[in-house]
Formats: C-alpha cells, structure tokens, sequence
C-alpha cells in the first residue's frame, strides 16, 4: 500500500487510464450563456418499504434490469436471479414506482417512460429466453409517443406476455425459493395470488438530487415537483436570461425529446451570442495527407474486444495472430475498445510508426463509428478511404454466442476478406460545397415560425411559406393550453414577431411546386398570391402541420349536439352558453385512431378532453361531465390535470374496443337528448348517461398535403403516414435526405409546449448547417467511364436522387453523375449493360477480391 | 350486462354523509390487493367505491358493512381515497334507514346499551368501576397526574379486567398518582361511529367531554388504541385539546424516567401484534417493541406482517360486534403467522385484539402452546 | 442580460490573445447525460465555444446504462 492506495487497478488498466496524481482543480470560465442539461434521477424505491426492494433479493429496478440484460453487465448479458443466479422463468413488472402516487414520497405527475421501457425489456426479455413468462401489471398504458402503440402491440401479442391492469401488493418472499408473492385485483375474479422467480420494479424519474442547491446557483425558478418551472411560451428559457434548460429537467422527458431540446438550448444560445461565432473556437487541423498510392500495401489489423462484447465469443488474441499471416499485414494487436480516445491515437502512432498506408478494424458495424477511424487515418496523414471494418460483433459474436469455436474461424474468415478487399481500396477526395445561408420554412404555424424566428435570429434570412392567407395554423382555433397558456395572444405576438423580423420573408396562400438541388444549394418554386417565386436556399424545414379528423361515429355531422374537442374549446371561448350551461356533457376518447386504419395514439385528446373538462367546470361546477376513455393518457405532469378533475367531479369510465359506448339521440323529460350507454367495468353494469352535448376526441390525421411535400422533398413518411425523421432517437428533427429538416404536429401530434421545444430544437440543427460557408460531399459515390457508356439511359432511370444526366462530351452524348446529388447507392452500377458507371470504394476490384477471399 | 342509470340522489347523500372522496378513485385496485378481506374471501373496496361514485350502492347488502377500518388501502392508495370515510358514509345511510343485515343485527342492540348504560356490552353503568375496588384505585381527582380512561371492555370482560388491573398495579408500583371515572365514563363512542351512528357518537363524546371538563381533567392514559384514536384525533372536533397516552407508549416514558424499573425476566419467545389504531393509524411502533425489549431474557420476534403491514385482528370498525363466520376471521390467520414464527406469547396492546385472538385461540385449539398477552401484563409481571 | 454578456469590443481583443485566455468560452453546459452532449455537439458544430461539466468520471448519464433504446433496439451506447 503507496499512500493508502493499493494501486491494484491501475496494474490492470490496459488503457493506462487510471492516475493517481491528479488533484481537484478548481477553474473559474466566463461564459455567454449556459444550458442546464442536468437531467434526472431514477427513483429509488428503497424509501417505500411496501416495494420489497433492497428486502427482497429478487425484486430489482429497472435500472437494475438493463444493467442484467447488458452484455457488459453483471452477468454478461445473462439474466440472472441474484439469489441463485438461476434463469428466471418468470417475471413480473410492476408499474408506476414513484409515479402517479400521492403517497409521501413518490411523485404525483407520470413519469412518462416507463410504460415504453417496460415494453422494450420484455420485448429483450423474450429475445434472451423466448420461455420467459412476463407479467405487466400496470394502471393506463401511455403509448402516447410515435410508435409507441404498434410497440405495445407487438410486446402484447408475444406469447406468454400478460398486461394486467392493477396495482399489486408485493406480499412476500418465500423463504426457501427466495420467489416473490404479488397479490393483484381482477374486474370480476377477485383478488389473485401469484409467484413470481423476478420482480422488476418500473422506477419513475425523479428531479436531479440536488435541485434546490442547482436553482439558487443559477438563480432559476423550479416548479413544485423540482423541475424548471416552464415558461409556456418556451420551456427552454428560464427566468435568468441568458440560461437554459434542455433535456428532463424540464420535466419528465424521453430520449428525443432530450436530444431535440438540446438543439432548441443550442439555437437559443446561437440567438443570444451569434455576433461571436467562430470567434473563441479552434479550427481542427489534420496533417498533411501522405501519398501512398504507388506504395505496396501495408495494412495494419486491430481486432476490437468491445468490451467483453466480442472477447467474450471470439478468441480475439487467436484472431490477432490469424491475421499477421495474411498478404500484406505488416502489423496486428488487439485492443479493448477501438473507439475510445486512446485506442484511436494508438491506431494513429502506431500507422506512422510502422509505416502503415491502411487499416482494418475488427470491430462492430461501420454504420455508427466508420466516421471515427477515418478521422483516425487523417490524424495519421492517410487518406480516409484506405480504412475498412470487418464487422466481427453485430456479424459474429452477437448472432453465435454459443458457438465459440466457429465463430472464432467465422471471424477470422470476415478479417481475411476485409483484408483482400483493403488491399485494393483507393484514396478518394472529398470536396467542399458552398452553402447558401438562407433558409426555406414550409409551414406558418407554432412550429414554423418559432423555427423561422429562431434562424432570423441567428442572422440567416429566413422564405416563410404559408398555404392559407394568415399565420397561425392550428393554434388559430386553440385557446388555453392546459397549464393556462392563453393562444391567442401568444400567437398574435408570434405572429407580429415574424413580420416584423426584416429576415424573415412570407409568402401567403403559397404553395410549392417544384423542389431541387441538393444539399446547401436548393431552389424551390412557389406559387404565391398569383406569382411564381423561386427560392434559393441552404436548408429546409418542413413545419406542416395536421388535421383534425372528420368523425363519421357518434352522430356526428347528424346531430348539432355532438361537437370535436377541437369545436368545444372554440365554442367555450365563444361563450355559446348551449355548451358552457348544458347540465350534462359526455366526452369520448379515441375518435379515429387507436383503431386498425390508424393505428397510433394522437397524443394530445386524453389532455385535452380534461382542460375542456376543468374550464367547464370552472364555469359550472354543477355540470356533470363524464369522460369515456380507453387509457387516460395525461403523461408527465398533465397527471396533475387529470386529477384536478377528478377533484372537481369529471367522472371517468374506462371501455374497451370489443364493447364501445352507443349515442342514441332520444327524448327525455321534454328535451331532445343524447342518450350514452357504456359499459363500466368495475360495476359489470352498462351506464347509460343523458346529455346535452356530446364531444369527440378526433383523431390528429396527418394534413392533406403531407405525402405530397414529402414526394417533393424527397423525405420519407412513417407507417402512419407522418413525416419520418432520419432516426428516432439520435435525429428527431431531421430527415434521412440532407439539408432538410422537421418540427410540430407534421412529425407525430404533439401539445404546443412540445411544438415549440421541437421548432427550436429544428433551428439548432438548421443553424449548424447554415453557419458553415461550406459542407462536404463523401468521395463514395459513382463515375462514369465515358469510353464504356453506351448512352442507353439506363442508369439514369435507376437513379432515386436525379443524380445523373446525358451530357454532351467529345465522344458523344454520356452520362454524367452529379457529384453532389449521388448518394452512393449503386443502383445504377447493377443496371448498367456495360459496366461503364462504377461506385467508388465499392468497385469491382474490391468487392471481388473481398469474394474471393471468402 | 345490466343497463342502468347513475342515482345522482344516492350520489348526493352519499357525498352528504362525508363520503364524497369517492370522486379520486382512478380504479388502480390497489385497496383490493392488499384488503385482508381477500385472504379470507373476496371482498372489493375498488367496486364499493365504483358503485358509489354512481349512486348504485347496495343499501341493504352486506359489503358495505364488511370494513374494519383496518387502514392498509388507504395508508397505500396512490390517490389518497379516504376508503374508511366511505364506508363509514355508507353506513350511515343504512343506518338513517335503518336496513341492517342479519350479520350486523347486533349493533342495534349495541346501540341502546351505547345509549343507556355508556357500554355496548349490556353491562349496568353503576358496575363500571367495580373491578377497581380490590386494587384500591382511586377515583380521579384534579390534583393527580393523570386520568386513567379504562374503557369499556376492560371494565366488564372477564379476560380484559385482568388488564385493567395490571395496568393499574404496574401504574403503582412506578408510584404514579392516577384515579378513574368509575360510573361517569362513557364509551368514547370511537366504534360505534364506523358503525355509521354518528348521533350516539356525538352523544357519548360530548358527555365525556363535559365529565373531563367538570373533573378538571388534563393527561388522559388510555388501554385501547380505539380510545386513543378518537380522544386524540376526534375530540378536537368538539374544540378541545386533552392530552392523551397510550399504556404502551406511558410505559416507555416511565421507564425512560426511572420511575418503572424493569428488574425481572421471561425466558419466552414473544411475538408483537400492532393493533391498527396503534400503529397505521397513530404511527406507534417502536415504542411496545422498547417496553419488550427491556425484560431480560424475552427474545421478541417479528410475524410476516408486522408494523405497517399488521394483519388486522378484525375487530375494528365496529366489526367486534357483528358476526363474522369461523373461516373468514383474520384472527386465525393471525395466530398461525405467531406459531410460524415460534411464539409462545403473543403480545398486543388493544382489548378488541384480545378478545379476537382469545377466541381464535380456543377455536384452533392452541390453549396449551400459544398465550394471548397485554403489554402492561407482561411489564406488570416483569417488574417486582 | 446586458451585463451579463461581454461587450463585442472585449471579446474580441480577449480572442485576439488567442489560447492564451483559456477561461473564456461562449456557453457552459451543465450536465454530461444525453442532452448535454447533444447541446455541445450542435453548438461547436455551430461555431461556438463549448465548457461541457459533468458531476460523474465520465459522460453519458442515464441513457449510457441503457442497455438498448426503443424502438430499434438499438445499443444505446
């Protein structure tokens, strides 16, 4: 023992990260502005003795549970019992941890992401062990966000999979099997008592631990369960100017929401400091690249453990070997993780040291972390072509856990063709194109113009376009949000913002007719109160809002007595006193979706049925409101709302989609009524209520013009037909096609609040794009050799991004591949007759060689 | 399936005899998961509530009368329902109409001995401080430290005077100068008003109240946490404030000051019940445990359901007085979790738990094996 | 906010001291979990001077003890 320190671990470290010698320092920064991504805290259910944890050695958290179904976890990847770590046969989740309880120490509000998650562990759950019996018992399932509902059904229809709805007792443990008693209630069998092998317990969030001491530092105002307390007009401001908020501590949030609202911080940040852009930041400079290409290859192979990801299958060390004996190896080592800092510097010394002109990594798939090691060749003077991943985990060891020995020679064979085909790769340039800093904002409503404000803002002028003859969209007809935002005036201040923004240009009863161009460098034509505009611009963003559906149930369109949410809120404003006086009204939920035609939740009704239900009551206590609901879906702090009204008297009945309400138009006592029956099932009895007004929650539907921009655009469009963001989680705000990007209810239905965290969040992307003069263009894409083009055309009816064209040369009419416009695909490459048109980095040469090693 | 319609007039007089906490209820099921009721036979508070909220409750039927009072739902609900207040609201408007079923037919009789003799045990008031007399306890006067309330059923029933006695014989020996109201106690009526008779409540509660008032009376000790519930969280209603102690927790503070030396020793394994109105309801756990502790040689063990998860005996309520079938008492399931976990002597602290287990102690024939004891008892035995 | 925010003139001349002036950047960002990351990512992308902090040895937050992420199922790391 040095200095009390046993210094064990720092032997062990093959990283050599482990230092002794460093000391707290303390450093004052000046700073223009600060986001406060403090996030949040899982629950701890230690502090409620009724859930067993921490009595029990087989009730764990969720947390717990990921770490158990982690290859990098306790039992690498096992899921095991802590008590005999044994193969639990059956498990059961309990919901609603900390969440939605008033009970002294857990949270009144949802915390909005257990349901999910819960779905996801047993969709993990049965891919681990397809025998496991999974157990949900839960109160509503919010399947609110996009998605969310086709993945609960599909958690739902995995055999041995039982939703149960009901709170539990967690009862006991038995002493010998160490197993665990839940007691739950059923509608009409009682109460039943089951043995469980696991119990995961669903924690919520919790603010982050040291919230109160976090306010004072920053002189910021919290709500009262501990979070930011919203601005409703932008929940990323907070009272300090000049400090944001991003990410959970705005309340519970997931993980797009997190990522979306850290681009809206970053833009409002970028409103705040533009005139200092680039002013304090380093420019990165690579070494000079190195000209190796009459060199003979000299390929070094690193073999990745990925932790135990990889090792744990693979013999990583016999893999290493293998490879020194192939053609034009020169060098060879294994590494733990390739990606991290220290290993890529490794990859970079070791290329000059050795004199090394490519690279293989043996690692993962190239789809997340190709971009890192061709950084790492440039580092190292190389060009970044010369570099090659043979996918050894998603490929081998995830897919052949149990057979060791073969996928040891599986992996070994996928290092030999990566090789063969490294030693044919070529260096290929990258170019840089101009970017036009305009930006194109398709859409005048929340969405659009909190994203065409935030961009003006940042010193970009901004071509609005707006189908209708006013600004506004949807939040025309909205009137209150249910934290008490009045609309109209917010948006009349939005709107007089926007015109009175010298960057921002609106084109009225606009619509665009032809979009092209490419990344940086668009052009788009617009018809616009009977002239036709085009529009050159670097960036777009599609802000197109949604409809509300037309019910055909219910008598509605039959019977001036059955009204939308979307028309009781307006009629309420409007004070039409056959509304806001009726003695009783009836609220259905899930009017035209959650069905088989669409298949998704719209996210906002469940809300929106309890702020129509609170401001009515407001005005008439005595009114008798009965919402009929299929799961009340009031996530994150709405729950608050939801149980206001219960508070204030809204009854609440639950029905299912084999037995929904009827709506009879009948006379009663004199007055023509509506006459309601719905089943309830606690009682076993159907109720039949009588009232004055009917109101529908119809569904949010995707507007009218949305496949039709998207063709323009040539941007993609979910199962439900909403616009498709290029990946859920890490790009929520933009499209898989480059330059163009998303926000609002045309991306998936959403509260205002989120509308405009998602339209900021849109700007923060845009602005990183349109602040740069130049972007490049990958040097993988297609070539024609003009000797070999027979001018067939083939090609370019192949091609998806009209990236090839006929062009006069000396040698008569060819094709010409738009550097900037191809992406790499191929496509032509198989249809050409000729073999004339070629992918670089994906040529002949290589693949062949890579199939001839095989 | 039935149709029917909401009774909004049931709905308002249910709201009207203080039930309207109903409203909360999002049906979680909870209350149902961790009933005892449902370890004996099915029982759901959920549609209790349910029929409530729509004015659809069985007036006449006999699951509104089923609740102990136990406390375990509501000390757990997510939605802070109040499930004792609806019950108790229910049973009010089956009083007011007088609809009793067979099983709770003995609460009327109860009622009229309530109201004539301050007992519900049929019992003459003048014999309420008889079993004083061989102790020579003294009747309360303004100069002593404290009012001992004894209670109904400590000053008639056979097994519980022996309690009472006890208690005032440990309550000498630590020298403490205290005196009862013999005659002028009344019932403190904590029962009979979950049992929905809010007017004989009102009754026996004020004439206590004038009779504290009229003796000059400040510290209250009470045997039953029944008495300590609704002196102490009740009275106040009536704007006044006594101070008042449970046996367990007065034994704690006489020990802590010296005053109650604890010399003697029980070589048993001993197991502690908590009654509900002691501990869920009143948060007093730790200090019974203290008191055991201090007897050399007990060794004290915990039952399965033990603190805040106690099973309930059955008793409270008012269900002391009405008739529960051998199977479905709580009491039996009780006393098996004391012999599964070895316990020669179950130790409680409330006379409707003794007088429960006592019974379900013949019942399962466990005379010989397992004895019922009050914690003053067993202080009283260990001091010399 | 005015005094909040450095006026141009001085910002300038501190840039003009080049890596000398070390502890100035253009905004803090507290807390090193996923929104953290994404907010530095975006704002250097954008041009600006990043100060990331994170209370733990390493960054991440909660979503790097996720195993997988919903819907794809994708590693979270």
């Amino acid at each position: 023992m040095k200095e009390d320190k046993c210094d064990i671990c720092r032997g062990v470290c093959q990283a050599d990260a482990i230092d002794f010698r460093q000391t707290p320092k303390k450093r004052d920064i000046n700073v223009g502005a600060v986001i406060l991504a403090v996030g949040i805290e899982p629950f701890d259910p230690k502090t409620k003795d009724e859930y067993g944890y921490g009595r029990m050695e087989n009730v764990v958290t969720s947390m717990d549970y990921e770490r158990l179904l982690s290859s990098t976890g306790p039992f690498a990847g096992e899921v095991l019992r802590l008590s005999d770590k044994k193969h639990p046969k059956k498990i059961a989740w309990i919901q609603c941890v900390g969440s939605r309880r008033l009970t002294e120490g857990e949270n009144s509000y949802c915390s909005g992401v257990c349901c999910t998650y819960t779905q996801k562990q047993v969709i993990l759950t049965k891919g681990h062990d397809a025998d496991v019996d999974c157990t949900i018992f839960h109160n509503d399932i919010r399947a609110f966000g996009k998605d969310f509902e086709r993945y609960f059904q599909r958690a739902e229809e995995l055999p041995g999979t039982r939703f149960i709805r009901s709170y539990v007792a967690i009862d006991r443990e038995l002493p010998e099997s160490k197993n665990v008693v839940i007691k739950y209630a059923t509608n009409d069998a009682g109460v039943k008592e089951e043995e469980f092998d696991l119990v995961v317990l669903s924690v919520g969030l919790n603010p982050p631990e040291n919230f109160r001491e976090l306010a004072d530092k920053f002189g910021i105002d919290l709500n009262h369960h501990g979070f930011s307390r919203a601005i409703h007009s932008n929940p990323i401001a907070t009272n300090q100017p000049g400090i944001f908020v991003s990410g959970a501590f705005q309340g519970p949030t997931d993980i797009p929401e997190s990522v979306f609202t850290a681009s809206g911080a970053g833009a409002q940040c970028g409103e705040l400091l533009d005139y200092r852009r680039g002013k304090l930041a380093n420019e990165r400079v690579y070494p000079e690249e190195r000209d190796v290409s009459f060199e003979e290859p000299r390929i070094g192979v690193f073999v990745c453990h990925c932790g135990a990801n990889i090792s744990s299958v693979v013999n990583v060390p016999a893999t290493v070997e293998y490879a020194l004996t192939l053609p034009n190896v020169v060098y060879a080592q294994e590494q733990l993780f390739s990606c991290a800092t220290n290993s890529a510097q490794q990859i970079t010394d070791l290329a000059k040291e050795k004199g090394l002109n490519r690279i293989v990594i043996a690692a993962c798939s190239p789809r997340t972390l190709e971009p890192l090691f061709r950084d790492t060749l440039r580092e190292a003077g190389l060009n970044q072509y010369y570099c090659d991943m043979a996918n050894i985990r998603e490929h081998c060891s995830w897919v052949h856990t149990k057979q060791k020995e073969d996928a040891t020679r599986k992996a070994k064979d996928i290092v030999r063709m990566s090789v063969a085909r490294t030693r044919y790769l070529e260096p290929l340039q990258e170019f840089d194109l101009p970017v036009n800093p305009r930006a194109l904002v398709v859409g005048g409503g929340i969405a659009g113009m909190t994203t065409a404000l935030s961009i003006a803002e940042q010193g970009h002028e901004v071509e609005l376009i707006e189908k209708n003859n006013d600004l506004g969209g949807m939040a025309r007809r909205l009137h209150t949000t249910i934290e008490g935002m009045e609309v109209q005036p917010f948006l009349k201040e939005t709107i007089r913002k926007v015109y009175a923004n010298p960057l921002i240009h609106v084109s009225h009863n606009a619509k665009i007719t032809d979009v092209s161009g490419f990344l940086g460098n668009f052009s788009a034509t617009v018809a616009t109160e009977g002239r036709v505009k085009k529009i050159e611009y670097g960036a777009a963003v599609l802000a197109i809002g949604a409809d509300e559906y037309q019910p055909s149930e219910y008598l509605y369109g039959e019977n001036d007595k059955v009204f939308t949410h979307l028309e009781i809120g307006e009629e309420i404003a409007a004070g039409n006193e056959a509304v806001t006086r009726a003695d009783s009204l009836v609220m259905i939920q899930c009017v035209g979706c959650r069905n088989e035609e669409r298949n998704y939740c719209s996210r906002v009704c469940c809300s929106h049925a309890v702020k129509n239900a609170l401001k009515l009551k407001a005005n008439k206590p005595e009114m008798e409101i009965y919402i009929l609901f299929r799961d009340m879906r009031t996530y994150g702090l709405r729950e608050d709302y939801y149980r206001d009204a219960a508070e204030m008297g809204v009854k609440f009945i639950r029905f299912e989609m084999d037995d929904q309400p009827q709506v009879e138009a009948v006379k009663a006592g004199g007055k023509d009524i509506l006459r309601v029956s719905v089943p309830d099932l606690i009682l076993g009895k159907r109720l039949e209520l009588d009232a004055d007004i009917v109101s529908l929650a119809a569904a949010v539907v995707p507007a009218a013009a949305t496949a039709e921009i998207a063709g323009m655009f040539k941007v993609a469009l979910s199962p439900d037909e909403f616009f498709k963001e290029a990946h859920v989680k890490l790009k929520p705000v933009e499209f898989a096609a480059d330059g163009v990007y998303l926000c609002g209810t045309a991306h998936y239905p959403k509260h205002i609040q989120e509308t405009i965290n998602q339209a900021y969040g849109a700007a923060g992307r845009v602005l990183t794009l349109l602040s740069q003069d130049t972007v490049t263009a990958s040097g993988s894409i297609c070539e024609v050799h003009e000797d070999d083009c027979v001018s067939c055309g083939a090609c370019i009816t192949a091609c998806s991004y009209d990236a090839i064209e006929f062009k006069q040369t000396d040698k008569g009419r060819k094709a010409w591949v738009n550097p900037v416009l191809c992406k790499g695909d191929g496509l032509c490459n198989a249809k050409c007759p000729t073999n004339a048109i070629v992918l670089k980095h994906f040529t002949d040469a290589e693949l062949l060689s890579q199939i001839d090693a095989a | 399936m039935e149709t029917v319609a909401p009774f909004n007039e049931i709905v308002d007089e249910i709201k009207a005899a203080g039930g309207e906490i109903f409203k909360m209820c999002f049906q979680c099921g909870l209350c149902d998961s961790v009933c005892p009721w449902n370890r004996v036979r099915p029982f759901s508070m959920r549609k209790l509530i349910r029929e409530a909220a729509f004015g659809l409750t069985d007036v006449e039927g006999e699951e509104l009368w089923l609740c102990t009072t136990c406390g375990n739902c509501a000390l757990q609900c997510p939605r802070q329902v109040k499930q004792i207040d609806i019950s108790v609201s229910l049973r009010r408007i089956a009083t007011e109409y007088q609809v009793f079923p067979t099983s709770v037919k003995p609460v009327r009789t109860m009622s009229g001995s309530l109201v004539g003799e301050g007992n519900p045990l049929n019992e003459a008031r003048g014999k309420r401080g008889d079993w004083a007399k061989e102790y020579g306890v003294k009747p309360f006067s303004e100069d002593m430290e404290i009012l001992y309330f004894v209670g109904c059923y400590l000053s008639y029933d056979a097994r519980l005077k022996k309690v009472a006695a006890a208690t005032a014989e440990v309550l000498k020996k630590a020298g403490v100068n205290f005196g009862i109201l013999g005659e002028k106690e009344n019932c403190c009526g904590e029962s009979i008003r979950k049992a929905g008779d809010e007017s004989v409540f009102k009754r026996l509660a004020t004439d206590n109240i004038k009779t504290f008032i009229d003796n000059g009376v400040k510290k209250i000790l009470v045997s039953s946490p029944h008495c300590y519930h609704t002196l102490k969280n009740e009275y106040p209603e009536f704007m006044v404030h006594f101070e008042i102690v449970h046996v367990a927790q007065y034994l704690a503070e006489l020990i802590a000051a010296g005053r109650l030396k604890v010399d003697g020793e029980l070589a048993k394994k001993v197991t502690y019940h908590d009654p509900c109105y002691l501990g869920r309801h009143n948060d007093i756990f730790d200090e019974p445990r203290e008191v055991l502790g201090k007897v050399g040689k007990l060794e004290l063990v915990e039952m399965a359901d033990s603190r805040k998860k106690s099973l309930c005996c059955g008793g409270g309520g008012g269900r002391i007085w009405m008739e529960t079938a051998n199977s479905e008492r709580f009491s039996n399931l009780r006393l098996e979790q004391a012999r599964e976990v070895g316990a020669e002597i179950l130790v409680t602290a409330c006379p409707y738990c003794i007088t429960n287990f006592e019974e379900s102690r013949l019942n399962l024939e466990l005379g010989e094996v397992l004895e019922i004891k009050d914690i003053s008892e067993i202080i009283n035995d260990a001091v010399k | 906010m005015e005094n909040e925010v450095l006026p141009v003139d001085k910002i300038q001349q501190l840039c003009q001291g080049g890596s000398g002036v070390s502890d100035f950047g253009d905004v803090l960002v507290v807390g090193g979990g996923v929104s953290g990351i994404q907010a530095s990512l975006d704002l250097a992308t954008a041009g600006f001077k990043v100060y990331l902090v994170e209370t733990g040895p390493s960054i991440g937050g909660n979503m790097a003890k996720l195993d997988k992420t919903f819907p794809t199922n994708d590693c979270s790391m």
